[in-house]
Formats: C-alpha cells, sequence, structure tokens
C-alpha cells in the first residue's frame, strides 16, 4: 500500500484557492470559499481516494464555521477544509452530498443543531429533534435557554 | 402510496423484548411483504456535546466514558488522542503499553458480547450463554487492572491513571492463559457450526463500492475488502511497536463480519500477551503531567471494536475545550443498511441491522432511513424455497 | 394484601425499560441471567410484556423525548408494580444534570421505591437489591 504524504501535492495543485493554511505533522486545516467547496471536496473524495469522517459546526464571535474532516487512510493524515458564513441569521452555504454521499445525516445534523441550510441537499429535513414534546430548536446556538 | 385495504403500518418500540435500546421502527407491510422502513431515534440524546463545553478537561474524560458502556474505552482514548494532539504531547512508554492492553481487552469483550448477541437474535441462546460465560474473565482482568468491570477512568492526557505492577502482572497471566484456550474453542465452534454457515453466508451484502460511499468504518467496511484500519494507518500509544494483522475479507455478507469479529480476537488475545511481557520489563512514569494546552486544534481518534471513533476539540488556552465533537462509528454505519437489506426477508433484515454490531447510544441522533423495497417478494414462498435448499445441502442431494 | 405480595415475592418477574442509559447498566442486567449470576434459580425472569411483569428495571437518566412513553408503560403494567432504579443515573443524575434534553424531576414522572447505585452497580448488588425487594414483599 502507498502511505507516502499526500500534502505538499495537495498544496501545489490548490494554490490559488485556499487561504489561512494551518500546517501540523499529519494534519491540514485550510480556508476555502463556498464557491470552491463542491469541487475541493470532489478531488479529496474521489482522486485522492480520502473518506469523510465527519463535519463540525462551530459558532465564533463573528461567523459560523463549518469544517470538514477527511481521512487519507494509508498515509493516516487528515484535510480538512473549513467554511466561514459571516450571515449568522441566516447561514447558507453549499452542499456536498450531491459529491460525497455519505456527507447526507451528517449535513442534516448541522442543519438541526445550528440552523445551516444547506443548498442541493437530497433531503433537507431535521434529523433528531423531530416531534420533540418540547420543541428543541437549534440548542446549540448562543444564547439558548437551558 | 395509494390507500390499499392490504397495508398495515406495524410499529416496533420503542420497548420491545428484542430490543435492548430504545429504537422506533414502522414497518409498513403489505400482506406478508415489508414495503416500506421508518426509523425514528433521539431516545438516547443525552447532549454530551453541550455539557462537555461547560467541563474541564479531566471531567469531559470521566464524561466521554458514559457515552457508551460497551465501548468504554474507545471514547476517553480518542479524547485524550485529541487533546494530545493540539500541542503533540508525547506519553511515556509504560502509559503507551497499559492503554494498549486495556483497548485490546476491551476488544474482546466486545466482540464476545457481538457474538452473543447475535446467536440470541437467530434463536440461537447457546451461543449467547457460552460466549458471555468467557465475557466474564475479561471483565476479571479488567477489575484487577482498573477497579472496575466497566467504565475504567485509566486515561489521563498524557498517560494513564493508575499503574499495573508486578503483582497484578502475575495475577492476571493465568487468566490470560486460560481465556486463549476457552477463545480459541470459541473460534473454532463457531466458524464449523452448520446452523450459523446456512443462516448468515450471503445475507445482506455490502458491496464495497457502497462501503466506500457511504463512508463505512471498521469490521463493516474490512468485510466488504475496504483495509482500513487506525491501528495501522496512524499508530500511536503502543501499536508502533505490537505485531498484529489487519483482517480484511471480500464478501461483504453477514458471514464474513463474524469471521473477521472472531479472528480479531484471537489477534487481540496474542497483543495483551505482547503488552504483558513489555510491562514486566519496561520503567519509568505512567504519566507525563501536562500543566496547560495552547489555543489550536485537535483531532484524535482510535479504532473501537464497531469502527473509527472520531473526536475533534477546539482550544483557547483556558482549561475548557470550547468546541468538543463526537463521532460515534455506529453514526457511519447504520446507513448502510439502507445499501445492504435490498430485496431480502424479515428474518435476515433484523440478523443484518445487528452485524454492524449498532450502538444506539454511542449513535445519539434520530435517523429516517426509508426504503422502498423495488422487488417486493412473498415472504412465506421464499421461506419454503430456503429451507428446502437447505435441506438439499445438508442430505446432499 | 399482605398474602399476595408473599406469593409475589417468591418469583418475581421483571421488565426492563430502558430510558436513555448509557448501556451499561442493561449489559449487567443480561449478565445476570448469564451462566456465572444466574437469577433464574431464584425465580427471576426477564419477559417480554409489560402486562406479566411485577417488577420495573429502569435504567438511565430520563431524556425529555421518552419521558411521555415511560409514563405510558407504567400505566400500562398491572398493579401493584414496583420500580426499581439500577445505576446512579436514575438516582442522581450522573453528570448529565447539565445537559437541555434530559427531565430533571424523574420522580414526578414515575414513583422509583428502590434504588441501586454504582456505575454500574456489580451483579451482586443488583441481586442484593432484589433480595432486599423480596424482604419487603415478605413483611
Amino acid at each position: 500500500m502507498d502511505r507516502s504524504d499526500r500534502t505538499d501535492d495537495f498544496l501545489k495543485k490548490f494554490k490559488g484557492k485556499i487561504q489561512n493554511v494551518i500546517r501540523k505533522p499529519k494534519r491540514l486545516y485550510f480556508e476555502v470559499n463556498n464557491e470552491d467547496l463542491r469541487e475541493i471536496a470532489k478531488y479529496i473524495f474521489h482522486d485522492m481516494g480520502c473518506r469523510l469522517s465527519t463535519a463540525t459546526a462551530t459558532e465564533v464571535y463573528d461567523a459560523i464555521e463549518v469544517l470538514y474532516q477527511f481521512s487519507h487512510d494509508p498515509s493516516g493524515c487528515y484535510f480538512c477544509p473549513r467554511i466561514r458564513i459571516k450571515d449568522k441569521k441566516n447561514p447558507v452555504m453549499n452542499s456536498i452530498t450531491p459529491v460525497v454521499r455519505g456527507a447526507e445525516w451528517i449535513e442534516r445534523e448541522m442543519f438541526d443543531f445550528w440552523g445551516v441550510t444547506f443548498l442541493d441537499h437530497p433531503r433537507p429535513e431535521r434529523l433528531l429533534a423531530r416531534e420533540h414534546p418540547k420543541n428543541l430548536d437549534k440548542p446549540l446556538r448562543f444564547g439558548r435557554i437551558s | 402510496m395509494k390507500l390499499n385495504e392490504n397495508i398495515n403500518h406495524v410499529p416496533v418500540g420503542p420497548f420491545h423484548p428484542l430490543l435492548e435500546e430504545a429504537e422506533y421502527f414502522n414497518l409498513t407491510v403489505e400482506g406478508e411483504t415489508v414495503v416500506d422502513i421508518d426509523m425514528d431515534i433521539g431516545w438516547m440524546h443525552r447532549g454530551h456535546e453541550f455539557i462537555s463545553e461547560q467541563k474541564t478537561f479531566t471531567q469531559s474524560i470521566f464524561l466521554v466514558e458514559r457515552i457508551c458502556g460497551i465501548c468504554s474505552t474507545s471514547h476517553p482514548l480518542a479524547c485524550v488522542h485529541a487533546f494530545e494532539d493540539v500541542d503533540n504531547t508525547e506519553i511515556p512508554e509504560r502509559a503507551a503499553y497499559i492503554r494498549s492492553l486495556v483497548g485490546e481487552l476491551e476488544r474482546i469483550h466486545s466482540h464476545l458480547l457481538w457474538l452473543g448477541l447475535a446467536g440470541h437474535f437467530i434463536g440461537y441462546d447457546t451461543l449467547w450463554m457460552w460466549s458471555w460465560k468467557y465475557r466474564e474473565p475479561v471483565l476479571q482482568m479488567m477489575e484487577i487492572i482498573s477497579g472496575n468491570r466497566n467504565h475504567y477512568g485509566m486515561m489521563r492526557i498524557g498517560g494513564v491513571a493508575r499503574d499495573v505492577n508486578p503483582d497484578r502482572i502475575n495475577a492476571l497471566l493465568p487468566i490470560l492463559d486460560m481465556l486463549e484456550k476457552k477463545v480459541n474453542m470459541i473460534v473454532a465452534a463457531a466458524k464449523d457450526d452448520p446452523v450459523l454457515k446456512s443462516r448468515l453466508k450471503g445475507v445482506g451484502v455490502l458491496t464495497k463500492k457502497d462501503a466506500i460511499e457511504m463512508c463505512a468504518t471498521g469490521p463493516t467496511s474490512r468485510a466488504s475488502g475496504v483495509p482500513g484500519d487506525v491501528r495501522a494507518d496512524e499508530p500511536n500509544d503502543a501499536y508502533r511497536w505490537l505485531d498484529f494483522q489487519v483482517i480484511v475479507t471480500e464478501n461483504g455478507d453477514v458471514w464474513d463480519k463474524l469471521v473477521i469479529r472472531l479472528l480479531e480476537m484471537l489477534e487481540s488475545t496474542k497483543m495483551c500477551r505482547q503488552c504483558l511481557d513489555k510491562l514486566t520489563t519496561a520503567k519509568g512514569p505512567i504519566l507525563n503531567d501536562v500543566k496547560e494546552i495552547s489555543a489550536g486544534e485537535g483531532i484524535g481518534r482510535y479504532e473501537a471494536p464497531r469502527g473509527e471513533v472520531f473526536h475533534y476539540v477546539r482550544t483557547d488556552g483556558t482549561n475548557r475545550a470550547i468546541r468538543h465533537k463526537v463521532r460515534a462509528p455506529s453514526y457511519v454505519n447504520i446507513p448502510t443498511f439502507k445499501a445492504s437489506c435490498k430485496g431480502i426477508p424479515i428474518a435476515d433484515a433484523l440478523i443484518t441491522l445487528a452485524s454492524v454490531d449498532p450502538c444506539y447510544c454511542c449513535t445519539e441522533r434520530a435517523l429516517r432511513v426509508k426504503g422502498e423495497h423495488p422487488n417486493a417478494i412473498d415472504f412465506l414462498k421464499q421461506s419454503r424455497d430456503k429451507t428446502e435448499r437447505i435441506r438439499r445441502e445438508i442430505h446432499g442431494h | 394484601m399482605g398474602w399476595y405480595n408473599k406469593r409475589l415475592a417468591k418469583s418475581i418477574w421483571v421488565f426492563h425499560v430502558s430510558a436513555s442509559p448509557c448501556n451499561n447498566c442493561d449489559i449487567e442486567i443480561l449478565d445476570l441471567l448469564t451462566p456465572k449470576y444466574d437469577v433464574e434459580r431464584l425465580g427471576v425472569k426477564l419477559v417480554g410484556s409489560i402486562r406479566h411483569a411485577d417488577v420495573l428495571l429502569v435504567t438511565g437518566v430520563m431524556n425529555q423525548k421518552i419521558a411521555p412513553k415511560v409514563r405510558k408503560i407504567y400505566e400500562q403494567a398491572p398493579k401493584p408494580i414496583f420500580v426499581v432504579g439500577v445505576g446512579t443515573c436514575p438516582s442522581g443524575g450522573c453528570c448529565f444534570n447539565d445537559s437541555y434534553n434530559i427531565t430533571h424531576d424523574r420522580e414526578a414522572v414515575i414513583p422509583y421505591d428502590i434504588y441501586i447505585p454504582g456505575c454500574p452497580p456489580k451483579p451482586e448488588a443488583m441481586i442484593a437489591g432484589v433480595a432486599k425487594l423480596m424482604e419487603v414483599l415478605n413483611g
């Protein structure tokens, strides 16, 4: 099995499209624009053969950040594209489910807990708080009532 | 769906004799055939990510242990790997061997548990009683090492909490000898059993393409030919120094998943013996005391008995994580049910779902699976055909 | 109904209700049926239907989605029924008291008679809890 590190090839290929690169041993975090996300996700998933582990949404003081975590199993490295959504009242971004089938529930969970709308998602429904007796609404955002 | 007086809805759950955890299935049945399945989970959600933001690091490790009782040390291991990944903290050699010893013992107990429950689901209670009887020595070994049969509380950032000193090792070795013999016996008996073979071969096949597209992990994907194992891909703790094999098979059916789990149990007993041998000679501390963690992000993972457990933390220099994300392997493995259950009878559907080894309290989310069965078949006729086929195979004509 | 309770104590049939546990207590309850602890020799049996049960074994910190269902189960059980809370979760909430999704006042949903603390309680502790129940029933 070819266990070589593909980070340098990746950085060279997408030089103009990624910003704010944080590089650590076996971890690569970088920021991309909403428009380029699907193209980069397609390259990482199909051409490099990575597997999507999960995606994390975090609310920071000026944006909502969505971080996808792709694992390149032969080398043990992680490639993590980050999208920052500045509009906190109505966060909208492109979905990668048309390209990566396994992202379907991961994005539905983010819709349920943070209210992020994913465009072109095949089934944009709530995942957990459906039919909840206390009508749980976006419980992980700031200003929640616990 | 047009209104048809033959269509009935059969609700199963949330409390049902066959279900250990609360799940809700809504089967749409036309005559004798299942044409639609609707699943609703959310009965276990306790809000771990929310609570973890309010706890300090050491309290978080205590908290994540209680996500699941069966993979009770997988979550703390992934959690401490994530915290150590922020600053690339190293751990002492002795701590690495103790961590791997606890992890591999947990793998043996979890696979024996699965074997028993699989036997119970297909109506084979003898297998259940025998495999759970030999789980007891494993839990006894855990009690000697950590003081509790489950929920060990062994992991700390930078090492482990308790040492395994020589008189404990002398107490563990005879139990490991007996366990190795019994595990070998169970593995040989299960692999040769005609009942298991006839019920499980060719059932619930998950193709390699589906396993890759749905991002499955663990034995679910290794049974379909995808060679991914965190212990070999990103070896940390003592896996850098231990000698073991990654088991991969090709067919993707329930029988393959059973064989993978049996062979992994054998590998785990060998790894436990290597760890105990090294612990008699390795010297040094068991904890590299970490006083503070700088601001940054960390990713930690571990190969749990069910697949890859993934933890992500984001720190800001204080003693709490500002974001702690947990993703359990069952969350990505359960959707494969949609792909592997097309066109099989109801009796086989239950064991196919169980073959993924679902842990709903780990999943902690709600999911809605709607599967239209395009080739809706007459269940009774299919059941008779299968009995006839098995009778012909056994009698040789 | 003193005579009824004495007959009940000879062979208690239990029904297991999992109200958002972490599964550890549930596995230890199943462990009681396996050859090492073997509670069937004491007459204790796990039943599949709530209508056959004498004792409800409730595990877990009840979350808000499942609380109405647990109440329904309790109402369906034929009285007298005794409720045993297994584990630290029903006793005190364990570490989940800060969550947005759990029921803080579990006693308001169903009345608990016996608590068996422990995370998880050892099988010996659970057998001792059952024996205490038998003692109470015997008067």
